[in-house]
């Protein structure tokens, strides 16, 4: 294509200039941050067992990274690649000789190298560095050999890296001092710091040090893996040999190379993210008060900060981890110190192990985040891997020694002969090897070890457990406060009866968070003219791509509300004092237990007044806040060790500081005064009902949270008999279960499991807050377009006080942030007089109504961003028959993804019938689409969706419905509620959405919150062309949700060959959601979409892609917006309902939807008045009316448009009380440098052939002559998704079952790499002998797939790992047989596939729906959770299988019906002939013995609906 | 939301019961009867819960109808007393006789969507009827008492309304009628089978209570002056409605036994409070034994019809020149009507009134039938009439009901700078709802022109708010100065 030849033409120098200057002026306009980059990666470590240098080692470690590319990306040059590099052992003989050469003469004991990266063009500056690094080494009495210059080959490197290029020096140190290695070492690391201060200081920002060490060194940058060797031929020298070697491959999501990301970094190599990377600076910072360590002593200062700033997460992480193996740990402990097993998800953890782990919880907030870690202290090399086990690491040690660790297997070809065991990393485990002593370490052996240093057990008795004090303790029924002043302060802190009502209650009474639909219709808080709680302007972080979510329901047994309270100690020591603290299970108190809590901190705790008088003059909250800061501070210098803020002393003359300000205000003066590390900070608070303003008051510092406020409500309410027989203290309990449910379920969607890392870490951004105010009070958070400041809230919570203690009233208002209300509350966008207007235009085909609705929207009060902004006038209109026509504008038009599940399916198919109509395009939403949609009705109406999505549920998600498409969507995130999963109830899912689903009519069917097979942005790379592989055609689509930082994310996306980009908004509508995520999570849709066109364009993406946005559009003029602020395609979901007949009654997730618009009910669906028709008068009067806008701006096509913020000026700045409302970060531009800023792809972003172009070449007979064929090959890690291609050929000339299992076998030979078998259908027989990576079988549509060590293998199959993480997910139908053990999250939602294996890792079945599984082994933690359909069997042969089951939803059971017994043999004696496996041949000759050892799994919900009763009794009688 | 609501799926819409057409014809008490506790609970409970609560957005006060359904179907009567109160000055009487299936319940969502409305007139009569019998109905106590008085001509809705609103402000408030009772329509327009007048006399007892002083028999103009009532009170509200009856211009409209609706009603309505009226016993204003005619399709028409059916007619039949679905009035009034005996002459217009003797009475009316043609900017289609259908309707009573206008009020006041619209309303502000006269305002009828008594009570809210801000701003410039 032409623009790429374009990109070829700017040089290297140049991109990097105008880069440069880009991303300065979206940064100065605070449209982008560097600080969101992300990396994604692939790792992994070799090491001689014996701790003995090898030349092996080393070209093993570089043959590794020769076979990851694909977990990197590419640039256009092809040669640019995001960063990889390798660390491995000072081969002292090589530099020694190079020392000898230049005429030195060599000091005992070992030379020290370090690598550094200097400015390369300016001279001076590179001198400089030179001399800070030479003075600081002779100032510390050691001697310099002198400088090499590290021989590079830049022909392989790409003009852009060249450009970027630092000059590679290696500077060559001698231990003239004669001390130790260890003394050496540590002297090496305080040097580095030190010289690293000085070149900061004199802002030498180029100057990078990659290692000093006189073991170790790094050779990294920006080439692609492959070149490694050749771009550093130093790595080919014979001589470089190396007891280890850790090496990384990068992914970035961003195009700039910058040499300083690569890694390894100076200890560890980290693929994963740390999404607590916030909060765990800024405790870092704190801890910084007290770290003291012997070995450092004074120098401890040179140390500080630890964390640099500008750090990556995993750069952060490598300083923390470097700077406790310095100080005396060894690598082992510091992994399980930073990132710790959770002690919860493991029932069968020693408690030997426990005790250890406790302990560490103790010292420090864990690194949380998926993480596959690959360390050395020098003398431990580590491999470990995160709580959840999100990342995959693969090992295999030989008989000769080797040790190979990956983020695949298959990576370093071995011989299979001398193979001896083949592994992998659990969740939170950790595998080692002591070089010196030359002993390899498996994970329990290596926590006997680290847990056996102290008397673990003894320490952490000195915790005191504050529940067991305060839980004896009764709650009282008797209120505090009498009804009206009760009702006073309410209405003084703005709470309504709604919040009563909808929100409160429900959570008293279930329990239960209360759940809402149909998104946010209401003004953000910044431009609502009522008062509007501080926790209004603060949106919810999620995670999407670079990390995933957690399921806070079904994985709760990772995750932890444990609360540290108290003083907390030096992190570098090593001793009992460090548990003298206070400990609860919830920062959650309710009141007695605060009391409680209260009376046993005796005087050691400080009380401080957060209220302000009401004629404190204009600077009275200022003032107020000052005073709480310095009380807090005067209070912890005077020893006290708790503060607890409160507002309780609201009165008619003093008004509450909003007790998120107060809490924020306190802990950041804390931190900067250095004493946040000595005191809790615990929040009385009377404004705080909602499970987001606790998680709101915890992000920004609080350590404990009282709701004192909302619980006299609670008593008020019971007193009043509301609750029935409710007793109160169940009722209370109710309401603390519903916010620490509320709590987790806000930390998992940011990926978060610990609420110690959260706490203080502002995972959060402002909408609508002053930029100065956050920077004082929150610094770090994000707050793009300023806002509301100091002022302005004392005027408004001035105004609310006033509205609660003066004036009569004794009740409540009612309300009106949820739903509207006429008499209080917000204004809804969705008003019912324009609702009305807009049917009646659609069903008349009355434009001029059409108008009337659209001009009635634009004169109501603010409530999206866009109406404070306008068109710019235009000097010369055009006529509006000049402009594009209708047909032309409505190919725009997308109906958003709505599955058939949450629509009727009338709802559903008029949609699509329409949008096929006016050659537009619907979206079937997630699960499934009937096969009988894919042909045309007999009258023409087209029923079948041209988007076909692909959700975490996978329902449906066959071969066949993947290849009935235009295009493909994966929703990462959904606007009202990313970071979450879902729940169709089981009275939704009648026998039609069943059949569509693969699963049982009413049973609840479950969406993980993740999709279990996109944990990081190289596995949606892998997603992506898994997709492209299945359907040869179509695009694919990644759908985001606007937040700051999706422009780096979106570069990523586009980087991993997506064709669209969709940006979602926050008020998108939806069946069910909490009230909180649709309130208070994501961002408006031109945040985001401005974010994603200009960092695109920033990165020279822009052109590659298509940009799509939705998110309340309503009208032309939204839609002409978007389309200048970057979009080409435009989604309109809740808009198209209306005009089939919505009417918002916010009612989809009860099922009682009045006009069968969203309801599964057959007696609403027949109120459903909706057609085609009238959808098709909707987009033609949208599109009529974008075109009346082009005309009057001179424009005659859309594509003119885009992306022209200039064509947009901010025409209101808000209120009066804001500071500033400052849309520039939307409005500003980068540089196109010439390139086109829309979609310039013709078809879609190609992806790289693998194996099955071959096969399909080889096939052909079988293809176009239905012969059965037998075709065999070698494969490797590099072949992915083999048989998908295929599957597709096979899916469309026969079908999905037209075929016989088995009509055509592949033989594979090696190791497989990922996505083996994904969406294979029925025809197609896959056997691999040797071992496979992860997502075998993802989507198996059919196939049968054989996984069988080699034939030469000793291993035994049961005991050694064959295949990797999340086989099967999504799987439908098909068989697989693998002679081994899996990885984590086996089967997870598969729904029909028949399997057998020989043991698996954690979240085993985790919401499987259908199908029949046989594990011949042991399973890891949480098996079945979640899953509501299919069986499993289980054989349990160390009598562990219950100590991991989940309970909740899965009952199991020994086979008493013959049925079954029959039906698990037939499948091993299946497994047997497939697999040859010797274990299955044993059990089956030892059959009648053996078979009392399976367990027979069933779901719960099943038991009732099995055909043939699982109970030997329920048999006899059925 | 309590989990109880949302039962519309499967509790099926219930009116209170009515009392049977035959039993109910012989007297002026209410048709419907009160819902048992239960059944008003049940009902309450179809609610949806809307996200639009499109009954609210439709009703001319604004109540928060599915707050209170809630609070009535969780056995929360008194919240739901308290709430319903809030935004509604007599709720007894809207859940009586505001025409329903035209604002809230027509509006309601399952009603648009054919599952059939709540029942919230219903439910709302049920709250208050039961406030009323638990004694949670409490005078007005304003916080504090102001010392600026208010005169209100008219103690109709809006006017009451008013008072009351400007009662809870604390201002002295005295209501002016040149009726003997107060409640203007609500006691003398509206039968009894309709609105029973107790529940008129309690609320004008209640605020009797709450300190507003009533001048019953007081004629603005005859009884006392205008400008002496300026004189007296701080702010004055003009609320009188609207009396003026549109009369038929058709040959024999001059005849005798041809009579205004209103006259007529009022009669009626005073018989069944116990006074004795001339006409009525002279038989002047007695339907019994008649053939009676109404004209028109309006509200008073049905009252009408319905009175002459209780008084003991001959026959009854109600003559309108357009079709069922085009009347302006209640269709529950209409089948309510048809129960009790009323015939309903569709599509006829009146092209004269006949008489066969002598005397000058009328005998009957010669009627032509009318079609619907085509329909107009406004989407209403206008009737015409079809040549040469005439035919003659029996008639020895005939009842004009064809709306009213308004009054000459600058005449009847002696104060011509009060100015009217070109139909003759009064001419307000449209922010203040100021007259052109400073101090004086006006709601209801007499400004909007005739309507439904909730509109009444909507805009004497509304003007009492008003009223409130312009007192208090010339008690800060008073300060002031």
């Amino acid at each position: 294509m032409s623009n790429e030849n374009n990109i070829q033409s700017v040089s290297g120098e140049q991109f990097v200039a105008e880069w440069k200057a880009n991303a300065a002026r979206l940064e100065a306009a605070h449209l982008y941050n560097p600080a969101e980059e992300h990396a994604n990666c692939g790792v992994g470590l070799v090491a001689a067992i014996d701790g003995k240098p090898r030349r092996q080692v080393v070209e093993a470690g570089i043959e590794a990274l020769k076979v990851l590319f694909h977990r990197g990306a590419v640039d256009a040059d092809g040669k640019t690649g995001d960063g990889a590099g390798i660390h491995v052992e000072i081969p002292q003989e090589f530099f020694k000789e190079h020392v000898r050469r230049t005429g030195h003469e060599l000091a005992q004991g070992r030379l020290a190298v370090g690598m550094v990266f200097l400015p390369k063009n300016d001279m001076d500056a590179q001198e400089h560095c030179r001399t800070i690094v030479e003075s600081e080494i002779l100032h510390y009495g050691y001697t310099i050999y002198g400088w090499r210059q590290v021989p590079v080959n830049i022909d392989v490197i790409g003009e852009k890296a060249n450009a970027t290029r630092p000059e590679i020096e290696q500077i060559m140190i001698a231990n003239t001092k004669g001390v130790s290695d260890e003394q050496f070492e540590t002297d090496l690391y305080v040097l580095r710091r030190r010289m690293e201060k000085r070149a900061l200081a004199a802002n030498l920002m180029e100057f990078y040090i990659c290692s000093l060490s006189c073991r170790s060194v790094i050779y990294k940058g920006m080439f692609l893996a492959e070149q490694l060797d050749v771009f550093y031929p130093d790595l080919r020298d014979e001589r470089f040999v190396s007891a280890f070697a850790i090496y990384h491959q990068r992914y970035s999501t961003n195009t700039f190379p910058t040499w300083r990301l690569a890694q390894p970094f100076r200890t560890l190599a980290h693929n994963g993210e740390i999404n607590t990377l916030n909060g765990n600076a800024n405790w870092m910072k704190a801890h910084e008060t007290r770290l003291a360590s012997e070995v450092f002593g004074d120098r401890i200062a040179d140390l500080k900060p630890v964390i640099q700033p500008f750090s990556s997460d995993s750069a952060a992480l490598d300083a923390v981890f470097e700077l406790l193996t310095r100080s005396g740990r060894i690598a082992p402990v510091v992994k399980a110190m930073l990132i710790p097993e959770s002690i919860s998800s493991n029932s069968n953890m020693p408690e030997e192990h426990r005790q250890f782990f406790s302990y560490c919880n103790c010292i420090m907030e864990p690194w949380d985040g998926p993480a596959a870690l690959c360390a050395t202290d020098g003398r431990w090399v580590v491999a470990g891997l995160d709580r959840n086990g999100l990342r995959p690491l693969r090992y295999s040690k030989t008989s000769d020694g080797l040790l190979v660790v990956g983020s695949e297997t298959g990576m370093v070809r071995l011989n299979e002969a001398e193979v001896i065991e083949k592994g992998r990393v659990g969740p939170g485990e950790c595998i080692a090897i002591d070089l010196s002593a030359g002993k390899f370490y498996h994970d329990s052996e290596l926590k006997n070890v680290i847990s056996g240093e102290h008397d673990y057990a003894k320490w952490t008795a000195r915790i005191t457990h504050l529940d067991s004090l305060i839980n004896n303790t009764p709650s009282s029924s008797e209120s505090d406060l009498d009804t009206p002043t009760l009702r006073r302060r309410q209405s003084a802190h703005g709470l309504t009866m709604e919040d009563m009502e909808m929100i409160l209650h429900p959570m008293v009474e279930d329990g239960k968070e209360a759940i809402g639909s149909m998104g946010d219709d209401t003004p953000l808080a910044v431009l609502s003219g009522n008062y509007r709680g501080l926790h209004h302007f603060f949106r919810q972080n999620f995670s999407q791509v670079t990390n995933p979510p957690i399921d806070p329901l079904r994985e709760t047994r990772v995750m932890s509300l444990n609360t540290r309270l108290g003083n907390l100690g030096n992190i570098l020591d090593e001793d009992a004092s460090q548990c003298d603290l206070l400990q609860l299970e919830s920062p959650v108190l309710l009141t007695h237990e605060f009391r409680a809590m209260r009376a046993y901190m005796k005087d050691t705790v400080a009380i401080v007044d957060c209220t302000f008088p009401v004629d404190g003059g204009e600077n009275a909250l200022r003032d107020a806040i000052t005073a709480i800061q310095r009380d807090a501070e005067d209070a912890i210098r005077g020893g006290c060790t708790h503060v607890i803020l409160t507002d309780e002393k609201t009165t008619a003359t003093r008004a509450p500081i909003p007790m998120i300000l107060a809490a924020g205000a306190v802990h950041t003066h804390l931190i900067q005064q250095q004493l946040r590390t000595f005191t809790s900070l615990n929040v009385r608070s009377g404004e705080c009902l909602d499970t987001h303003y606790f998680a709101v008051l915890i992000g920004v510092g609080a350590t404990t949270v009282n709701a004192y406020l909302a619980e006299e409500a609670i008593k008020e309410r019971h007193a009043r008999g509301l609750f029935g027989d409710l007793p109160l203290d169940k009722g209370l309990k109710h309401f603390k279960k519903a916010i620490d449910d509320g709590l987790r379920k806000i930390m998992s969607k940011m990926g978060i499991s610990v609420i110690s890392s959260y706490r203080g870490g502002l995972n959060f951004e402002a909408v609508g807050l002053s930029r100065s105010l956050v920077a004082e009070f929150f610094p770090g958070m994000p707050s793009r377009i300023s806002g509301l400041g100091m002022a302005g809230i004392q005027k408004k919570v001035l105004e609310q006080h006033g509205v609660g203690f003066t004036g009569p009233s004794a009740v409540l208002p009612v309300g009106g942030f949820y739903r509207f209300r006429r008499h209080s509350g917000e204004p809804h966008s969705f008003d019912g007089t324009l609702i009305h207007t807009l049917q009646q235009a659609v069903e008349t085909d009355n434009y001029d109504l059409y108008k009337r609705y659209s001009d009635g929207l634009r004169k109501m009060r603010p409530i999206n961003l866009r109406d404070l902004l306008d068109f710019k006038p235009a000097d010369h209109p055009i006529s509006v028959d000049e402009v594009e026509s209708v047909t032309e504008i409505r190919k725009r038009f997308i109906t958003p993804a709505m599955s058939l599940g949450a629509l009727s399916t009338e709802a559903h198919g008029t949609l699509n019938i329409a949008m096929n109509r006016i050659g537009a395009k619907s979206d079937s939403g997630e699960g499934g689409e009937d096969p009988s949609r894919y042909r045309p009705r007999p009258n023409g109406d087209n029923a079948n969706s041209a988007i076909k999505q692909v959700a975490s549920g996978r329902f449906g998600v066959t071969a066949e419905y993947l290849n009935q498409c235009r295009e493909i969507e994966i929703k990462v995130a959904q606007g009202a509620k990313p970071g979450e999963g879902g729940q169709l109830p089981g009275f939704k899912v009648t026998v039609e959405i069943a059949k569509l689903r693969h699963s049982t009519p009413g049973v609840m069917l479950i969406s993980p919150p993740p999709h279990h097979d996109i944990y990081s942005i190289e596995d949606l790379a892998q997603l992506i062309y898994d997709l492209k592989q299945i359907n040869p055609k179509a695009r694919v689509i990644v759908k985001l949700v606007s937040r700051s930082g999706i422009g780096t994310i979106a570069a990523g996306v586009a980087k991993a060959k997506a064709d669209v980009i969709h940006v979602s908004g926050h008020v998108g509508g939806t069946g069910a959601s909490p009230q909180t995520s649709i309130k208070y999570a994501g961002l408006p849709w031109e945040m985001g979409l401005s974010e994603v066109h200009q960092v695109l364009t920033l990165n020279r993406l822009r052109h590659k892609v298509l940009l799509r946005t939705d998110g309340g559009i309503k009208t032309g003029r939204d839609v002409v917006i978007a389309a200048m602020l970057g979009a080409e395609e435009f989604a309109v979901g809740t808009i198209s309902l209306v005009a089939m007949g919505c009417i918002m009654v916010r009612q989809c997730h009860s099922n009682t939807c009045p006009v069968g618009v969203c309801t599964q009910d057959p007696a609403l669906r027949a109120k459903f008045t909706g057609s085609p028709e009238k959808v098709v008068n909707l987009f033609t009067f949208m599109a009529d009316e974008v075109r009346q806008i082009l005309a009057d701006l001179g424009f005659s096509s859309l594509d003119q448009v885009i992306g022209r913020t200039d064509l947009l000026s901010q025409v209101s700045r808000g209120a009066s009380h804001l500071d500033d409302l400052d849309m520039n970060s939307l409005l500003v531009q980068a540089d196109a440098g010439g390139l086109p800023t829309i979609n310039k792809v013709e078809g879609r972003n190609e992806v790289a052939e693998t194996l099955d172009a071959q096969m399909i070449l080889d096939a052909r007979p079988a293809l176009e002559d239905g012969e059965k064929m037998q075709l065999a090959y070698n494969v490797r890690n590099t072949h992915r998704a083999v048989g998908t291609k295929l599957s597709h050929m096979i899916v469309k000339k026969y079908g999905m079952t037209g075929l016989q299992p088995g009509h055509i076998t592949i033989r594979l030979r090696g190791s497989a790499g990922q996505s083996l078998g994904a969406f294979a259908v029925q025809g197609l027989k896959l056997e691999v002998f040797g071992d496979s990576n992860d997502y075998v079988g993802k989507g198996l549509s059919g196939g049968t797939i054989v996984v069988r060590p080699a034939v030469n293998s000793p291993l035994k199959s049961n005991e050694n790992t064959i295949i990797g993480n999340t086989v099967l997910y999504g799987a439908t139908s098909g068989k697989l047989f693998a002679a081994g053990q899996a990885g984590e999250r086996f089967a997870v939602r598969n729904s029909g596939a028949q399997v057998v294996i020989e043991g698996c890792g954690s979240n085993g079945c985790e919401y499987m729906t259908n199908g029949t599984v046989v594990i011949l082994g042991s399973v890891g933690a949480n098996f079945g959770a979640g899953m509501t359909g299919g069986m499993a069997f289980v054989y349990d042969g160390e009598g562990l299988f219950e100590s991991r089951a989940n309970s909740e939803s899965i009952v199991w059971q020994q086979i008493e019906v013959p049925y079954y017994e029959d039906m698990l043999k037939a499948l091993v004696e299946e497994h047997l002939a497939e697999t040859q496996s010797p274990f299955a041949k044993s059990l089956l000759t030892g059959w009648e013995r053996e078979v009392g050892k399976f367990w027979q799994v069933v779901p719960k919900e099943m038991l009732s609906r099995l055909e043939v009763p699982v109970s030997a009794e329920e048999k006899a009688r059925a | 939301m309590s989990s109880k609501m949302l039962q519309f799926t499967h509790i099926e819409q219930q009116s209170p019961d009515k009392r049977a057409a035959e039993t109910r014809k012989q007297d002026f008490n209410e048709i419907y009867g009160g819902f048992q506790d239960d059944r008003a609970t049940d009902q309450a409970s179809r609610c949806e819960q809307c996200g639009i609560p499109f009954c609210s957005v439709h009703c001319p006060l604004g109540n928060h109808i599915p707050d209170w359904l809630m609070l009535t179907a969780n056995g929360r009567l008194e919240e739901a007393y308290a709430l319903s109160s809030s935004t509604n000055s007599m709720p007894e009487v809207c859940g009586r006789i505001c025409p329903q299936d035209r604002l809230c319940e027509g509006s309601c969502v399952l009603e648009q969507s054919r599952h059939r409305s709540v029942t919230i007139g219903a439910v709302e009569k049920y709250i208050t009827d039961t406030a009323w019998e638990k004694g949670w109905v409490q005078p007005v106590v304003p916080t504090e008492e102001r010392s600026e008085s208010v005169g209100i001509i008219g103690g109709g809705p809006a006017g009451l309304a008013a008072a009351e609103q400007l009662r809870m402000q604390g201002f002295q408030v005295h209501v002016y009628d040149r009726y003997d009772r107060m409640g203007g329509l609500l006691v003398y327009g509206i039968p009894g089978f309709k609105l029973e007048k107790d529940v008129i006399a309690r609320r004008v007892d209640l605020l009797e209570r709450s300190g507003v002083v009533f001048h019953p028999n007081t004629d603005i103009g005859k009884t006392v002056t205008f400008a002496e009532l300026r004189s007296r009170h701080d702010s004055i509200l003009i609320a009188t409605g609207v009396y003026k009856a549109r009369a038929l211009t058709i040959p024999g409209a001059g005849l005798t036994g041809v009579h205004k609706a209103l006259d007529y009603l009022i009669t009626s309505n005073k018989v069944s409070l116990g006074d004795s009226i001339e006409a009525y016993t002279s038989g002047e204003l007695n339907a019994a034994g008649k053939d009676v005619v109404v004209i028109g399709g309006g509200d008073t028409a049905m009252d009408c019809v319905r009175t002459a059916i209780r008084q003991g007619a001959k026959s009854v039949k109600c003559l309108y020149r357009r079709d069922r679905d085009n009347m302006p009035g209640s269709q529950r009034e209409v089948a309510n009507a048809e129960e009790e005996g009323v015939e309903f002459v569709w599509l006829a217009a009146p092209e004269a009134l006949l008489n066969e003797g002598t005397d000058q009475a009328v005998s009957g009316v010669r009627c032509i039938r009318m079609h619907l043609g085509i329909a107009d900017a406004s989407g209403r289609q206008s009737p015409e009439p079809t040549p040469g259908s005439q035919f003659v309707l029996p008639a020895d009573l005939v009842i004009e009901a064809l709306g009213f206008e308004p009054e000459d009020l600058p005449a009847m006041f002696g104060e011509a700078d009060l100015t009217v619209t070109r139909w003759g309303t009064l001419k307000t502000h449209p922010r203040t709802l100021m007259t052109s006269l400073d101090g004086v305002f006006a709601a209801g009828d007499i400004v909007r022109g005739a309507s439904l008594v909730v509109w009444g009570i909507r805009d004497g809210r509304d003007a009492a708010a008003s009223i409130g801000r312009y007192l208090n701003e010339k008690a800060v410039a008073q300060a002031a100065e």
